[in-house]
């Protein structure tokens, strides 16, 4: 078998430094999460974990039955990249794995040492911090698992875990935050949104000599175009690209001022704030009465 | 006395526990929603074609396969000389014995005399990989060693201390029907015996439970029918906190302004 990137040696601890900043308190409060972390963290967190266990039956599962083959091991390009043990998948979920063994399983409880079950203190919280926001949630692990353990799931509970006690990221946080105050990551508000379509019908006259609209908050057009906010503001060219494909195609469409964001990082925090954002693309849909959701990211 | 406990009460205790246990991980898992659809793709999209491949994960382990060539023969091999191993054994619970068991003893024998070398495989690659030997846990190397003593006694009262395998069906078969008839046995017996109730009594509880919870696995078993709308069953509404400047209703306010031409 060809391996194109060689298994590097594990080096304990070497991606431990490559810590997220914390999120700012003006943004947690916009997202309906506590400021900073309370006295009693830690009952916080096992009250959530609680009720994610009870909620997602892959989260527990996955805790459940891994046999730790290895199989994923080698299979995570954030182990690859940094040789971290603690980046393979198996290694990432066994941080929350033997938390959830010590308090929530009869096995973890009974014969601790066999179920390497540990309490949550404060040295297990900073491994939870900073190695569950180095997965990207990308799922290639889950392909090459017998049993089909997403490690995805297990990160996407831990960080819902740590947010209910008011530990997350500021790269996280800051932009759900901007999706509720102007509908898209990027911060861009409604009327520069307006102006950006406008220079772009401008400038498409000017250069290719086209009469090609950009239709903004068009109440009634058949089509909601839900681009990344990024092609309205630095990657422009597919947004013209989209106006071109819809103009000859005779399609009439339109973006709206509401919900013009195809990447929803609600994902990378917690179930609540996903929900959020994605309403938004049905909201903007319902307003504008359009027939279809065109949705990329 | 000691006789008594280990080939009367124990079997019952540990056969009670193992059941009662394995069927509480199965209720556990049971009642536990399924929230959002997270199969893993390419999925099939019909019920006999999502059958087809849960019956192939379980046979043939195709996603280990794609990870670790080598794993896989070994966690493959091991898994087929194991219930080869389980079915050969069905002699001394089944009488009269049926037909097909009678026609997989020699090679439940086989089984039995090679098991070692996949376990014997299976333990060194956890001690010669670093990384494997990182993430092994206690957990591990105890069922891999319970298996290991399990198979070597096992074998050894094949070949050298050959056992009165009469008593040991009267045995089984007065646990059973509840008219225990116990009698002297080997001591190499009543240790494969009694390291049997044991792997029995931990099987529920740690990692050997992977064995039924594949079946509950959400990534493997759900059908990639993307058409049909997927309901959360604990699903809550959202709303805006007063920090929130665009929520929906400034939203629809602008349309309405739009709509009766005033400006923004």
């Amino acid at each position: 078998m060809k391996v194109p990137v060689s298994i590097p040696a594990i080096k304990i601890g070497s991606a431990g430094h490559q810590v997220c900043h914390p999120a700012k308190e003006k943004d947690m409060v916009k997202i309906d999460l506590p400021k900073e972390r309370p006295p009693d963290w830690k009952g916080a967190m096992l009250k959530k974990m609680a009720e994610v266990l009870n909620k997602y039956r892959s989260v527990r599962l996955f805790l459940d039955i891994c046999v730790k083959c290895g199989a994923c091991a080698d299979k995570c390009q954030f182990f690859l990249g940094t040789g971290d043990p603690k980046n393979m998948p198996v290694a990432r979920a066994d941080l929350l794995r033997k938390v959830y063994q010590r308090y929530f399983t009869l096995g973890g409880k009974v014969w601790g040492r066999a179920n390497e079950s540990a309490e949550l203190n404060e040295t297990v919280l900073k491994d939870w911090y900073v190695y569950f926001y180095q997965c990207s949630q990308c799922r290639r692990c889950s392909v090459f698992c017998p049993y089909g353990i997403d490690t995805a799931e297990v990160t996407m509970a831990a960080r819902e875990i740590m947010a209910a006690a008011g530990v997350a990221t500021k790269y996280v946080t800051e932009v759900v935050a901007k999706v509720y105050d102007t509908g898209n990551n990027l911060g861009i508000w409604a009327p520069a949104w307006k102006d950006n379509c406008a220079f772009l019908e401008e400038d498409l006259k000017d250069t290719e000599g086209l009469d090609i609209k950009f239709p903004v908050d068009a109440v009634g057009a058949e089509v909601l175009l839900i681009p990344p906010s990024a092609d309205n503001f630095v990657n422009t060219n597919t947004m013209i690209g989209y106006a071109k494909i819809f103009h000859a195609a005779g399609i009439s469409w339109t973006t709206s001022t509401y919900c013009n964001e195809g990447g929803n990082f609600g994902l990378f925090l917690n179930y609540a704030n996903l929900k959020k954002i994605n309403n938004r693309i049905i909201e903007a849909a319902r307003q504008l009465q359009v027939k279809k959701i065109y949705w990329g990211e | 006395m000691a006789t008594k406990f280990l080939f009367i009460y124990l079997p019952y205790i540990s056969v009670g526990i193992f059941i009662l246990g394995v069927l509480y991980q199965f209720w556990r898992w049971a009642r536990t929603p399924v929230p959002l659809r997270i199969v893993i793709t390419p999925a099939p999209k019909t019920r006999k074609g999502l059958a087809l491949r849960l019956i192939g994960d379980v046979l043939l382990f195709p996603s280990l396969f794609k990870a670790d060539k080598l794993l896989w023969a070994g966690g493959f091999l091991f898994h087929v000389f194991l219930w080869l191993v389980i079915l050969r054994h069905l002699r001394y619970f089944l009488y009269p014995v049926p037909g097909w068991v009678e026609a997989i003893q020699t090679a439940g024998l086989y089984a039995g005399y090679l098991i070692p070398i996949p376990l014997a495989f299976l333990l060194a690659r956890r001690l010669i990989f670093e990384r494997t030997l990182y993430i092994s846990i206690l957990g591990d190397f105890f069922a891999l060693f319970l298996l290991l003593a399990i198979s070597l006694s096992g074998i050894l009262l094949q070949v050298f201390f050959r056992t009165y395998i009469v008593d040991v069906k009267a045995l089984i078969l007065g646990l059973i029907y509840f008219q225990p008839a116990i009698s002297d046995y080997h001591w190499l017996f009543t240790l494969h015996f009694v390291l049997i109730m044991v792997l029995l009594i931990y099987f529920p509880f740690g990692k050997l439970m992977h064995s039924g919870g594949l079946f509950f696995s959400s990534t493997r078993n759900q059908r990639a029918n993307f058409e049909e709308r997927f309901v959360n069953p604990w699903d809550f509404s959202v709303s805006y906190n007063v920090q929130n400047l665009f929520p929906p209703e400034k939203y629809r306010e602008t349309l309405k302004g739009m709509r009766e031409g005033k400006k923004e």
